[in-house]
């Protein structure tokens, strides 16, 4: 088999789906692509047995066939290769030979047939959205989701699909993240979760725009569509804790304050925090906010004060302050909101200005303070 | 590259105070208030003392010191033969009063141990005030003292404890480190004997500032890699991470042949075998491994052993066997007279992740 592809081209799509491979996996032939030419088209597929990443390319290609090259030393030769067609000769031992202008180089690639099947996309319900409302979607989510294996269905991002909205939800157990959009619309209602690991893939192969995206879901995968790009990957089988009961209704005390300033001032004070907590008490009285960190081992200690609206009774309520700076991360307005109640209840961040067609809010539980 | 902690880390040494001879005086209210050491009485051959009592202390009395010149130095000493079953006991309540405040205990013997408390399991607050509740309860629970040191690493927990024994309790921020290793006479830095102190002192070097002032190069001259261990913990540096001991490090089996194996398929089948028992070892722990290492003996009982590891876990009987078909392959193994094959799974990952999943003392949850 023959085929002359743009090198860059290659590569540029190549990097989309690269992501999906470990490096030393227990099946060797998981650290290959696997290349599928047929008329003119090159289809390549990158797979870890949980997501499957394909991009497909026009190249020039006379007969059809299939191969698998180890992905590396592929990635390490294109991109040093400057732009130029490449030929790609591929022998009955699969044995790939790769012409540029430069020279020439061999590498031994697989048999295709050892490469796992994919998913088959059998019982889905479809819906659409915009490439740059999925992406905002995972950025305004992933951040907030657990990292513990124990408790698997907290590890990705639920979604939740309904004739007029889809919701994405994330947590830790400690905050949770609900991201809505009115601008997409699902044949009925629904639920899964996505595991992290795609979402982040999807984050940087996806671009920032109108580009119209599809996604597919049956009961144990998921598939996202974009042009050429492809991704399916396989759900959490577990159930999301029920969320909604833990958002208090009506948190009383509303501070109002500078989105940046108030970032500034936790990432300032919290250097002086007790590292395992990360705790900065907040002090709120009248229009101003007091932060205060302090590690007494060390003799750590961090004041300030800054200007805000209040109303409510004077509180003081602690927090880990990097949780409090990754959720401002999700919040585009100049101001946030920050509702709360008592010392050991969540507070509600919020931002003051949201387009129509968004909203954003985020639950985050105290620290108890120390005597 | 010189890997500095990006936290600081709150070291305690705990010390039980005179650990054998303290267990034998609160168990028999006959030897309190007496000079006693626990160990060989000098009636038999070269007996020696293993722990003093402090009334036995007062008189010279040394832990390693022969019976004889014990006796010599206070010759009211009661001499009480050891109980290590009874020890070993407590020293498990002791351990067990650590568990409370944190996860990660370095045991060094049956009296010592480091604790790391930078993850303040109850939320107390402070190291300082970790450590003191720890002394408290050893007191309160099991009739004895101990002595604590607190730093931001071993080294200095380490001497921090024994400052102000018995019973003491010294923290050494990190402020004072340099200052305090400055002073400190060479004999008292670990893994400094009598002969590497001789060996010191004739180069003029008498405490730590004097050590200060050397290169790493010249300390590595003098010392060998020691000297850079020197060169480091004089600058307050020693980022030795306090290692809990873990259960199981690793899981594997080998097998013995009544013949030399000499043939590829012969090897194979026996690494299947040997296989099946390494699967049927790691379901009984549920364990799964990153690592799988192969052993061979050949028949001139010279050894082999190669390894190579994984981004995700060997968890079936399949991928344990084409890993070991290969590593067993890479030694072109083909006509060499092969006694003894093993497999080894090792790098659990569950143990090394344990920290992070964990949460900050004093976070609530939602759920």
């Amino acid at each position: 088999m023959k085929f002359i592809v743009s090198s860059s081209q290659l590569l540029k799509q190549l990097q989309h789906i690269n992501g999906v491979i470990n490096a030393n996996t227990v099946l060797p032939i998981l650290e290959d692509f696997l290349f599928e030419v047929d008329k003119n088209k090159l289809t390549v597929v990158a797979t870890d047995l949980e997501t499957v990443m394909r991009i497909q390319m026009d190249i020039e290609a006379k007969e059809t066939g299939k191969v698998c090259i180890p992905a590396r030393i592929l990635m390490d030769s294109l991109k040093n290769i400057p732009d130029q067609p490449l030929t790609f000769n591929i022998d009955k031992n699969f044995s790939v030979e790769i012409t540029s202008d430069n020279g020439k180089y061999k590498v031994m690639g697989e048999n295709p047939d050892n490469f796992p099947k994919e998913p088959t996309a059998d019982d889905t319900t479809s819906f659409t959205m915009t490439a740059t409302a999925l992406v905002t979607a995972i950025n305004k989510t992933l951040f907030a989701v657990s990292n513990d294996d124990l408790r698997p269905a907290m590890t990705g991002v639920f979604f939740e699909l309904n004739k007029d909205y889809l919701q994405c939800v994330a947590t830790d157990a400690h905050r949770l993240v609900r991201y809505k959009r009115t601008d997409v619309s699902c044949p009925k209602a629904d639920s899964f979760i996505v595991p992290r690991k795609p979402l982040n893939l999807l984050k940087s192969a996806l671009p920032d725009n109108e580009d119209e995206i599809t996604l597919s879901y049956n009961s144990n995968h998921l598939f996202v569509k974009h042009g050429t790009t492809q991704m399916s990957c396989r759900l959490i089988d577990a159930r999301f804790p029920d969320y909604k009961v833990v958002i208090p209704s009506d948190n009383p005390y509303k501070m109002v304050v500078t989105k940046s300033d108030f970032q500034s001032a936790l990432r300032r004070v919290s250097v002086f925090s007790n590292k395992s907590t990360n705790q900065v008490a907040l002090n709120i009285s009248g229009s101003e906010l007091q932060l205060a960190a302090q590690d007494v081992d060390f003799s750590f200690e961090g004041n300030e004060r800054m200007k805000c609206q209040y109303d409510g009774e004077d509180i003081t309520i602690a927090f880990n302050a990097r949780f409090l700076i990754e959720m401002l991360n999700a919040a585009d307005s100049e101001e946030v909101r920050l509702e709360l109640s008592t010392p050991t209840k969540a507070g509600i961040i919020k931002p003051t200005e949201m387009d129509d067609s968004e909203d954003v809010l985020m639950l985050v539980m105290p620290l108890m303070l120390n005597q | 590259m010189e890997e500095t902690p990006k936290v600081l880390r709150k070291i305690i040494h705990i010390d039980m105070d005179a650990f054998y001879a303290s267990v034998e005086q609160r168990d028999n209210p006959d030897l309190r208030g007496k000079p006693i050491a626990v160990g060989g009485s000098p009636q038999g051959r070269g007996g020696v003392v293993a722990t003093a009592s402090y009334e036995a202390r007062k008189f010279g009395v040394r832990s390693a010191m022969p019976s004889k010149r014990a006796i010599q130095l206070c010759p009211a000493i009661i001499f009480v033969k050891p109980r290590f079953e009874a020890y070993k006991e407590v020293s498990r309540q002791v351990r067990a009063i650590f568990e409370r405040y944190t996860d990660i205990i370095e045991p060094l013997s049956l009296d010592e141990a480091y604790l790391d408390v930078t993850i303040d399991k109850q939320g107390i607050g402070s190291a300082i005030d970790i450590a003191t509740a720890i002394k408290g309860a050893i007191r309160n629970e099991l009739g004895l003292t101990a002595s604590a040191g607190i730093s931001i690493n071993k080294f200095i927990a380490k001497i921090a404890s024994d400052m102000h024994k018995p019973d003491g309790i010294t923290f050494i921020g990190p402020s004072r480190i340099e200052r305090f290793v400055s002073d400190l006479p060479v004999e008292k830095f670990h893994g400094v004997g009598k002969v590497t102190a001789e060996k010191m002192k004739n180069l003029g070097l008498h405490t730590g500032g004097d050590i200060k002032k050397l290169s790493e190069q010249e300390l590595r001259k003098h010392f060998g890699k020691a000297g850079s261990f020197y060169y480091k913990i004089v600058r307050g540096i020693d980022n030795r991470p306090v290692e809990p001991e873990q259960e199981t490090k690793s899981i594997g089996a080998e097998d013995t042949f009544p013949y030399d194996l000499t043939k590829l398929e012969e090897m194979e089948l026996a690494l299947e075998k040997i296989t099946e028992t390494v699967c049927r070892r790691l379901d009984k722990h549920n364990l799964k491994g990153k690592t799988i290492t192969v052993k061979i003996k050949y028949s001139d009982f010279k050894i082999i052993t190669r390894s190579k590891s994984f981004s995700d876990c060997l968890n079936d009987h399949n991928s344990i066997l084409a890993a070991a078909r290969e590593l067993l392959e890479k030694t072109e193994p083909e006509g060499a007279k092969i006694r003894l094959l093993g497999i080894t799974i090792s790098n659990f990952p569950s143990l090394l992740s344990k920290g992070n999943g964990k949460c900050a003392p004093g976070q609530l949850n939602l759920f």
